[in-house]
């Protein structure tokens, strides 16, 4: 109500929100774990005194910082720009809750990135000891920062006190702050593990592989037993509504939850079979496809968590088209129009009703509909003539989509089914 | 339809800090940006020049130089991130309504800007890890990927500004609500871009004199050379940037140019201590330029270019509330400082301070003990 808004053809805001963020969380998590996998694999190679393995995790650390240190951080500023332009009002709240939360990521961050160039920068010139120490502050730095991340994330799902106290430790440690943090972590060393299968095609050459997979394996197989129930106990600690979404109350959702659980076994008994038993048959082509399906998990994961907050960007507080529901009432008295700085009809009559109802869409429902795009409103409308669709609007949150309240007029209603309807009489001409 | 200026309320939610200490943090961490921003772009500009004078002359001494700038080109890309983000966290909380609303207005080229960096940091990766290997390349490597970051201080300058005048929203929005304008029409954007550009190229010369400093001890031709080259890095640019900062001055609206002459104290005592500061830099490095023993003369002159830098930055404070002044009242700015969480987050920084240290020290401090059995 308060920002302009901007439309992103097709794919929608949110999609893009959901893009921008699933590379980064690919990315993040393995800047996690793979900390982690850097300085164990290190020392195993020292206390093997095995060159292949050391030489693997050398390059391997080259590979790494290039893309975390890049893509990584640049991808993680592309979420902040995304959600700022996509989501103002929610970012702005976030912010005013949490700087001090990001302020404090802002310095692992800094560590991080430090430490990993070092770690990579100083490997024949410093001894051991001190380079595994560099390499533990980087594993450290980078865990911390998503120990602070968590709670922000976790936070836009289940509020929990902060709702009533508005206090920081409320909004950080809220209900879902552990559970989620066990998935990440866990999700977050199969990451190191799955990279670490794909850069040893690459690296090792083929006759000396068979160690370098078998040990990347282990940092998949056993963490992918534990991330169903992780999981399972993320799902324990949601809200009633969010349960029953995920479980089949919007059907794409459960779907894509199912979707990811399957490809999760996939992945689990490729790893089993070529990463661990039949080491010779793991090729680079293995190691995509392993990563990619591994992409794919994310995805899922990513959606589902996305779209269980429906209708709320950040729960009980604010609708994900950004009105915060304290406001709801004195919105709802002089109308959307009125109520939003952004749009040039605020009274409706007969000339401009049509355009008026197009702002009011733009307003209220574009955030989850896109025209011709993303849940598209044209086929969730083709047999309704106007007044059942006026009707649908006034009373939104008794539809099935898990919609927000309509906080406009009925006037603006009508407006909105008016526009709507311009599409049925389209297509009726078309046919 | 009425012509007044749409502003978007200030956040609900109260500000979790006092106003003084995330201005302060802001034009800090704001410095450290520009300052790593500096090299990053200056470097990789002079690198490429130097690039194409080695080339030309067939000259060992441009080689060496450029092929240590190489090297310093990536991580000072990494600190420019860095610490980008943090300024980018104060922004929000000081100024959010007038930052998002600007940023939506251009989201497009906004975006760009993440592609853009990934590319030029990958080129100076590329510039970097294969110097030897890239040979005849390397200019124009070096030269797209110091361009390509250069392209997104314009973007930048550009929302920089637009934040700070509201009265062209409106306009442009309801013309174009895709988020694709610019805000180049702005008269005093080119000139402030450029003004932060050809200063990018003087701090790079400064770090370019570092370097013929640290070469004299093992080779005394290089490291004369190199100085010398640096100063003139310094100077030229900084003359240029006389008169382009004196275009940017009266480019401005007549009412932000009193502020500077007397209307605003700060604002002229800024100023003044800026232009003096610059004048004896200069003058420093010019004597530098053809002494005998310029090392003392040199880091004078450095540190009141780091003066200057402060004070451009702090006027450049003064400007920004000049503009917003009949927007934003801080008075009307709800503060409930987290006094708990600004504590632990001082202690942390300053923690993370001293690791970093810690880990600089361990990794260029002493010679380096390569451990007798080399595995690899
Ligand atoms: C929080 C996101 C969200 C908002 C905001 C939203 N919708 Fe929906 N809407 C959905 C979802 C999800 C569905 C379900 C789609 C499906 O099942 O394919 C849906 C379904 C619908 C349907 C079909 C309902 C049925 O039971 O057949 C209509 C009509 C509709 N939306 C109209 C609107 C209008 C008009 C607005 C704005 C006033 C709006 N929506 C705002 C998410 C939203
Ligand atoms: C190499 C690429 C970059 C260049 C050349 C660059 C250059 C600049 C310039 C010239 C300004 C001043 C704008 C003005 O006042 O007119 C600026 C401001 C700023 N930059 Fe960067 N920048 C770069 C990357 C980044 C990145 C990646 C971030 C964030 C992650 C960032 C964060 C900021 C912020 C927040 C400001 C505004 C600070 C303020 O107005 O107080 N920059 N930058």
């Amino acid at each position: 109500m308060n920002y302009p808004i901007w439309e992103v053809p097709i794919i929608g805001g949110g999609w893009l929100i959901g893009i921008v963020a699933i590379i980064h969380v690919f990315v993040s998590h393995f800047a996690v774990g793979g900390g982690l996998f850097l300085v164990l694999t290190e020392i195993k190679a020292y206390k093997n005194n095995d060159p292949i393995i050391l030489n693997y995790v050398k390059k391997h650390s080259k590979f790494f910082l290039l893309l975390t240190i890049v893509f990584g951080a640049l991808t993680g500023v592309a979420i902040w720009f995304t959600i700022g332009l996509v989501n103002p009002q929610a970012t702005s709240a976030l912010i005013h809750i949490f700087v001090w939360g990001w302020a404090i990521e802002w310095v692992f961050f800094f560590v991080e990135i430090a430490a990993v160039m070092l770690y990579y920068y100083t490997w024949d010139k410093l001894d051991h000891k001190t380079h595994l120490i560099i390499g533990w502050i980087y594993f450290i730095a980078a865990l911390l920062s998503m120990v602070i991340i968590n709670g922000i994330l976790s936070f836009m799902l289940t509020p929990g006190k902060w709702i009533e106290t508005r206090s920081f430790w409320d909004g950080f440690f809220n209900p879902t702050y552990l559970s989620s943090l066990a998935v990440r972590i866990v999700t977050a060393i199969v990451m190191a593990g799955i990279y670490g299968l794909l850069t040893a095609t690459f690296i090792v050459e083929k006759n000396n592989r068979h160690n370098v997979l078998k040990y990347s394996s282990k940092w998949v197989l056993p963490f992918m037993l534990i991330l169903p129930v992780v999981s399972l106990w993320y799902y324990f600690t949601l809200p009633d509504i969010p349960k029953e979404i995920a479980l089949g109350g919007i059907s794409f959702v459960s779907q894509t939850a199912i979707i990811g659980i399957i490809v999760g076994f996939l992945v689990f008994l490729i790893v089993l079979i070529f990463g661990y038993f039949n080491t010779r048959l793991f090729t680079k082509l293995i190691g995509i496809v392993v990563m990619i399906l591994g992409l794919s998990i994310m995805f899922a994961g990513e959606r589902v968590r996305e779209s269980i907050r429906k209708p709320y960007v950040i729960y009980d507080y604010m609708y994900s088209n950004g009105l915060i529901i304290n406001e709801f009432d004195v919105i709802k008295e002089q109308g959307i129009l009125k109520s939003a700085k952004w749009v040039e009809i605020k009274e409706i009559n007969e000339e401009n009703k049509i355009q008026a109802g197009k702002n009011g869409f733009k307003l209220y429902c574009s955030s989850c509909h896109i025209v011709g795009g993303y849940n598209d409103i044209k086929p969730l409308i083709v047999d309704l003539d106007e007044e059942t669709i006026a009707m649908m609007i006034n009373d939104l949150e008794n539809y099935r989509g898990y919609m927000p309240k309509f906080a406009g007029t009925e006037a603006e209603a009508e407006a909105i089914a008016k526009w709507l309807y311009k599409f049925n009489l389209e297509n009726k001409k078309e046919q | 339809m009425e012509t007044q200026v749409i502003i978007p309320d200030i956040d609900p939610i109260s500000v979790p800090a006092p106003i003084w200490l995330l201005k302060i943090l802001l034009l800090l961490t704001f410095t450290l940006h520009i300052l790593a921003m500096n090299v990053a772009v200056g470097g990789g500009l002079i690198a490429a020049v130097t690039e194409f004078l080695g080339k030309k002359n067939n000259s060992q001494n441009h080689f060496e130089l450029s092929r240590s700038i190489s090297k310093m080109l990536p991580p000072f890309t990494a600190f420019t991130i860095t610490l980008g983000v943090a300024p980018l966290l104060f922004l929000q909380v000081l100024y959010g309504n007038f930052f998002y609303t600007s940023t939506i207005l251009i989201a497009w080229p906004w975006l760009s800007i993440i592609v853009i960096f990934i590319l030029a940091y990958y080129g100076y990766y590329l510039y970097s890890f294969r110097w030897e290997k890239l040979e005849g390349k390397r200019f124009v490597v070096v030269l797209i990927s110091a361009l390509l970051l250069a392209v997104i201080g314009l973007i930048y300058t550009q929302n920089i500004v637009l934040m700070l005048t509201p009265e062209k929203w409106k306009e442009i929005y309801f013309n174009n609500p895709h988020g694709t304008s610019l805000n180049l029409s702005d008269p005093t954007v080119i000139p402030r871009y450029l003004h932060f550009m050809v200063a990018a190229l003087a701090v790079a010369g400064l770090v370019v004199i570092m370097w013929g400093i640290k070469k004299i001890k093992i080779n005394e031709s290089l490291g004369k050379w190199g100085i010398r080259y640096g100063i003139l890095w310094f100077i030229v640019p900084t003359l240029l940037n006389i008169i382009i900062g004196l275009w940017f001055l009266i480019s401005l609206p007549k009412n932000f140019i009193m502020l500077f002459m007397g209307e605003n104290i700060y604002a002229t005592v800024y100023f003044m201590i800026a232009l003096l500061a610059m004048f004896v830099s200069l003058i420093l490095m010019f004597v530098a330029l053809n002494s005998a023993k310029p090392l003392a003369k040199i880091i004078i002159g450095k540190v009141f270019l780091l003066l200057t830098i402060v004070m451009m930055v702090l006027m450049r404070h003064e400007l920004r509330e000049a503009y917003l002044q009949p927007y934003l009242n801080w008075d009307k700015v709800q503060v409930e400082p987290q006094w708990g969480v600004i504590t632990i987050f001082i202690i942390l920084l300053l923690a993370g301070i001293v690791t970093v240290i810690w880990m600089l020290k361990k990794s260029f401090g002493q010679k380096s003990n390569v451990d007798p059995v080399e595995l690899s």
